[in-house]
């Protein structure tokens, strides 16, 4: 493409251009330039120094990081739970939003559909407190599951490692699967209905046409979201964790999120905080890449 | 995509380029030369002595300009609820001397607000902290605060003739400034003048104590058959379970009642006879009182909800009654057991010997110090350090400790026979519902920035009940320990951050003894405790503190 032609485009586009300025700014304002920030990383800094003054240290922090004592437990109870969320958390809106779809009762859907994506609104501070409640040795949990017969003494849920990751998942997977089902039911109300017509015309029952119609059709939604999905596996829901945290289950909630909150910003040891921020940003970015040709290959399709 | 990996290559490049040309060390150097000798008074103490001994007839400096101003002041406690006016000592001190105050409180974490308004350079007029916390030194290495005795030279005269010298040697830094002044501090004429009280208390609850028996809880077989005892007869309390023992919460950097408290019950000794730091935590009889805590949590006696709770959960089980038996701050529980008072006096927590070492001897409870609690500082932001300087000078002085602590005269307080005393109403809100009394009256340092314990001393009323039990439990019982504090390492040093990591293994490591099914495992855990700090500097950090203290004995003028 020539000079003159960019000229030219640029011309016939102007009122385009020119409404897309705002957002370019905003984000070239708040997202691009303080980056410059990530300097501290490489550098000794002190919170009552400027930038410039404090020292270079080159990676002298990321090694600090990876030869700390917590460093294989932090990325243990990281991945490992975002995984399991990856696992779980990642079908089940899609399964929830191809059951709702099934649903003829227009008036029932649209109360389970509130009804699900109701807790998306509330703050972890008020859903977490909500958790401590039920879970503790006299809350709603331990009364069901004695009620019933399944255990013979109340569990203090919380102050046992072993059943952190579990709470950690279902709650989170209670708290957004209403919510995330949204985006995958906009994308089955796309499909064109004479598809399904001609399905029950070629005899197809309900699991044929999910089979061979609703999950096809929403196939590049899921792929796209899959691969956001994916890149975000070091970021553990810090809210969730911190409320639900405590001494007792710390050998299984310490998160990276929790890591860098105690040690780097509660601390005062940014250029460390920013060292580990800057270290989950290039393993994002590398994991957004992979699944992202990963799915091409195999789908064909893909974010970019 | 060629690109993209082309600009991830030409940053990881600038990196390895930029970390090539700095091969500097940071290396924390202390300027030896300028350090002052402890044992020496500083300058300005001396100009507080002289102040005092010439005793000219200054006039208040907050009368120079009573215009109306306000000043933005930052509290490091999350906790602290109470806006400046709307209540009659607030507005009686605005009136006299034109400042308002615009509190400004953190709303989560205390060390994340203060550091990031560090960072960004935001600190508003005035701010106040704990002594102990690492910020007060980064404000003043990072000069974003002012010396006191250079503002008080420059505008202040006033300042010299109310400040204490003991306190201001106190906090004479090295460069020879005081950059901060404390509140709650006892300096070493005051312990010699009042008998010295502690905050640190066992409690337990009144009716249950007496039910079974009032039984000597000194000794381990003692204690748990008391918590044994409790709970075989009160299982419940309103319906719910009773928690036969409580402590201060658990953090993520342990549990001051397994660790200070229980240490000075058991009277384990600071430093030995010549002079050395003794490291508590290794004591034989700290161990076994740790087990016998192990013992009790394998019997039940241990409601998990003490790991768990953080203070809100506890000030409601405490005003409920729930707890049998406490390691806990008294001044912590006033209003909770307030209203255990007025429900049934009967019901109240009250203080008792708790545990002790094989000899039974007293516990040494902390009493209040020189160092004291907080510090205030005036920062560089401060739109107006004079007005600032004087309204301390005002807030430091008799007249204005006074007005802190009885509120205006006529409204709160009348004079009779030359001694301020409360008005029955107002004592009576004081002594049974704090809370409004706080907001009517706004005295009994509701404000207590800058309170002068020793000070107000002449105005105190006798303590009634349920306090005065408490309060006179402690007597005998404290002692004075202003040379343990400030062992604090330089924050940011090696050393700072590997006691950091010490400390929150141990926060890890002291629930896992107490729920330790066996004494095995709990020698186990222990021993890998041990090994860790060994492996963290224990010994250097160790040292450093032995130095600190040897320092702050000269400062101090014992031995």
């Amino acid at each position: 493409m020539t000079n003159t032609n960019i000229l030219k485009k640029i011309k016939v586009q102007r009122t385009l251009l020119l409404m897309v300025l705002p957002g370019v700014l905003w984000m070239i304002i708040f997202n691009y330039l303080p980056m410059y920030g990530i300097i501290i990383a490489f550098k000794e800094f002190k919170i009552y120094q400027s930038m410039f003054e404090a020292p270079w240290v080159g990676f002298y922090h990321f090694i600090e990081f990876f030869k700390d004592e917590d460093f294989f437990l932090v990325m243990k109870n990281t991945l490992g739970m975002s995984f399991l969320k990856l696992l779980i958390g990642f079908p089940l809106p899609i399964a929830f939003a191809v059951l709702l779809n099934e649903l003829k009762l227009s008036r029932f859907k649209k109360n389970i559909q509130t009804i699900s994506y109701l807790p998306h609104f509330l703050s972890w501070v008020v859903l977490g407190g909500i958790m401590i409640t039920w879970t503790s040795e006299a809350g709603l949990v331990n009364e069901v599951l004695l009620g019933i017969g399944i255990i013979q003494k109340p569990i203090a849920f919380l102050g046992d490692p072993k059943y952190f990751w579990g709470i950690a998942i279902a709650s989170d997977i209670w708290k957004e699967i209403g919510w995330n089902a949204i985006i995958y039911l906009a994308a089955i109300a796309a499909i064109d209905v004479s598809m399904y017509e001609a399905a029950v015309i070629d005899g197809a029952n309900r699991f044929q046409k999910i089979k061979y119609i609703t999950l096809p059709s929403i196939a590049p939604t899921i792929a796209m979201l899959f691969i956001l999905a994916v890149s975000g596996v070091l970021n553990s829901n810090f809210d969730q964790v911190f409320v639900l945290n405590n001494p007792l289950n710390s050998n299984a909630s310490e998160v990276l999120d929790l890591y860098v909150y105690r040690t780097g910003i509660r601390a005062a040891r940014y250029s460390y905080a920013t060292a580990i921020g800057l270290f989950k940003s290039v393993v994002a970015f590398a994991l957004l890449f992979t699944a992202n040709k990963v799915t091409r290959r195999l789908t064909g399709n893909s974010l970019f | 995509m060629k690109k993209v990996l082309a600009m991830v290559l030409i940053v990881a490049l600038m990196g390895v380029f930029l970390t090539a040309c700095s091969e500097q060390k940071t290396e924390q150097t202390q300027s030896q030369s300028e350090k002052k000798d402890p044992s020496e008074p500083s300058e300005i103490a001396e100009k507080v002595e002289e102040a005092k001994v010439a005793n000219e007839e200054i006039q208040p400096s907050y009368l120079d300009d009573t215009s109306p101003i306000t000043l933005d002041w930052y509290i490091n406690f999350s906790w602290f609820p109470t806006k400046w006016g709307g209540d009659a000592t607030s507005e009686y001190i605005t009136e006299k001397t034109g400042v308002s105050i615009n509190y400004i409180v953190p709303a989560g974490n205390e060390a994340e607000k203060i550091n990031s308004m560090i960072a960004g350079d935001t600190l508003p007029d005035l701010i106040t902290l704990g002594w102990w916390e690492s910020q007060v030194d980064a404000m003043i290495q990072g000069d974003l605060v002012y010396a006191l005795d250079e503002l008080a030279e420059e505008y202040d005269p006033y300042f010299f003739q109310v400040a204490n010298s003991g306190r201001i040697n106190w906090y004479t830094k090295d460069d020879g400034h005081v950059y901060g002044y404390p509140n709650a501090s006892y300096s070493p004429e005051d312990y010699e003048k009042y008998e010295l009280t502690s905050n640190q208390t066992f409690l337990v609850r009144k009716d249950m104590y007496e039910a079974i028996g009032s039984p000597d809880m000194r000794t381990p077989e003692g204690f748990l058959q008391a918590l044994r005892d409790v709970k075989a007869m009160f299982p419940e309390v309103n319906g719910q379970p009773l928690i036969p023992i409580g402590f201060h919460d658990f953090n993520d950097e342990g549990c001051s009642s397994l660790e200070e408290y229980l240490q000075n019950f058991l009277a384990i000794q600071q430093e030995d006879e010549n002079g050395n730091l003794v490291d508590r935590t290794k004591d034989p009889e700290y161990i076994e009182w740790l087990k016998v805590f192990r013992q009790a949590n394998e019997e039940g006696l241990i409601a998990v909800d003490v790991f768990i709770d953080s203070r809100p959960q506890m000030e409601e089980k405490i005003a409920q009654g729930r707890y049998f038996s406490m390691l806990y701050q008294r001044s912590d529980l006033t209003a909770q057991n307030n209203i255990r008072f007025q429900e049934d006096p009967d019901t109240v927590y009250i203080a008792v010997d708790g545990p002790a070492n094989d000899r039974l001897d007293q516990p040494l409870l902390d009493g209040d110090g020189i160092a004291g609690w907080t510090l205030t500082l005036i920062s560089k932001n401060c739109k107006d350090p004079e007005r600032a300087i004087k309204f301390m000078s005002y807030m430091m002085s008799e007249e204005g400790q006074l007005d802190l602590f009885m509120g205006p005269e006529g409204v709160t307080w009348e004079n009779i026979n030359g001694k301020p005393t409360w008005k029955p109403e107002v004592k009576e809100t004081l002594d049974t519902d704090r809370n409004t009394f706080d907001n009517l009256y706004g005295a009994s340092y509701t404000y207590w920035m800058l309170m002068d314990n020793p000070m107000s001393k002449q105005w105190e009323s006798e303590p009634v009940e349920p306090f005065a039990q408490l309060y006179n439990w402690t007597k005998g019982k404290a002692v004075n320990k202003s040379q343990y504090s400030d062992l604090t390492l330089e924050p940011g040093s090696k050393l700072a951050i590997e006691e950091g990591k010490i400390n929150s293994e141990w926060g890890e490591t002291l629930p896992q003894l107490i729920m330790a099914e066996t004494e095995e495992e709990f020698d186990q855990i222990w021993t890998e405790f041990m090994s860790y700090r060994e492996e963290h500097s224990w010994e250097e950090i160790f040292d450093y503190q032995q130095q600190k203290l040897d320092d702050n004995k000269k400062r101090l003028g014992i031995n």
